[in-house]
């Protein structure tokens, strides 16, 4: 649907490029009908611009700052994220990897002398995987979990 | 362009505690809010409930307000969910013009109208008029572009559209606007504009 009034309307808010305008332009200048519905349309578009603005009741700011004298003063979002912890995470990670790196050499017969490049890595699986490092990293697991799922839930209240 | 860096300089403020400031952002924008409420609502009571609702849900959001976009536009949004959730509430009816009931008011008021003679002063009054018996989106959608001064796009993110959609509805209001000043005054309408 592109018929003249839309195209004098676009016309009118300035959508046009420089080609159409002065295609409408010439339009306007030469067509008598084109001429008296644009300025039919120019009014039109005065008047609703000359709309006054509707005025509240003078107890509505007094209202609104009552309403909300109860409620916790507003904090930025970035500023309700502790990078302490994010970073307190991250150590976590880091040392466990570390421990289990430094496990794993501890209890590997590498050989340094002579350069040799085979590498034994006599690793007892029986004894690293217990039940209890199960439980450990099930944990871990479970902690990761709910911090997700808390932060899933914070960003679907904060958006409501 | 310095209204939207003083709107942001409050912002700054009433989040790192000076909550009080926030009066100033609620007198700078209460009027057109109220205006947008009033689009929805049809009256001065709900419309007034529906702004302060708004004011209140937008300070307690205050702190997502990501500061990419004018804080007006993100206002407005919360105006529309507000008063879309508070017309859901009151099941109002929201038929158009061409409902027949409507169209017996309309015709009373336009002979008592032409009983009286014509004010050029009255012209906002019949404008005003006119865009209440739009549908709630084209009203909407005008009360946003020309009170609002809004862009098709900002318009299209309040009210969760894309622009070229709104540039189409604009078109179309505008249209439903023309033609309900006409059915209201008639001949004058020429007169008004």
């Amino acid at each position: 649907m592109n018929t003249i009034e839309q195209q004098l309307w676009d016309y009118i808010d300035g959508n046009l490029d420089a080609a159409q305008q002065k295609i409408i332009q010439e339009k306007i200048n030469n067509d008598v009908e084109v001429n008296l519905l644009y300025e039919e349309l120019l009014s039109l578009n005065l008047s609703f611009s000359t709309l006054d603005l509707e005025e509240p009741s003078m107890s509505f700011t007094r209202n609104i700052m009552e309403s909300i004298a109860l409620e916790p003063a507003p904090v930025a979002l970035k500023t309700k994220v502790n990078i302490n912890i994010v970073y307190g995470i991250a150590g976590c990670f880091v040392a466990a990897l570390l421990a289990l790196v430094g496990y794993v050499l501890y209890h590997s017969n590498l050989q340094f002398s002579s350069f040799d490049t085979k590498v034994n890595l006599n690793i007892d699986w029986n004894e690293l995987i217990s039940p209890f490092t199960i439980y450990g990293f099930l944990f871990v697991d479970l902690v990761i979990g709910l911090v997700f799922l808390d932060y899933l839930l914070r960003k679907k209240a904060a958006h409501k | 362009m310095e209204q939207t860096n003083t709107d942001l300089m409050l912002i700054e403020r009433i989040l790192s505690g000076q909550t009080d400031q926030y009066s100033l952002l609620v007198k700078r924008h209460q009027r057109f809010v109220f205006t947008l409420a009033l689009r929805f609502a049809k009256n001065r009571e709900d419309a007034e409930e529906i702004a302060q609702d708004c004011f209140v849900k937008a300070y307690k959001a205050l702190g997502t307000f990501k500061q990419t976009s004018k804080f007006s536009t993100w206002l407005y949004t919360i105006t529309y969910t507000t008063a879309m959730t508070f017309l859901r509430k009151k099941r109002l009816d929201t038929l158009s013009i061409s409902d027949d009931e409507t169209f017996i008011q309309l015709e009373n008021h336009t002979s008592g109208f032409m009983a009286n003679s014509y004010e050029k002063k009255d012209s906002y009054k019949f404008l005003n008029e006119a865009i209440t018996q739009l549908s709630i989106d084209d009203a909407a959608v005008i009360t946003l572009f020309y009170q609002g001064e809004q862009s098709l796009e900002e318009i299209g993110a309040t009210l969760g559209m894309a622009p070229n959609t709104i540039k189409v509805k604009l078109h179309r209001a505008r249209q439903r606007l023309k033609e309900k000043l006409q059915y209201l005054l008639k001949d004058e309408v020429k007169e008004l504009l």
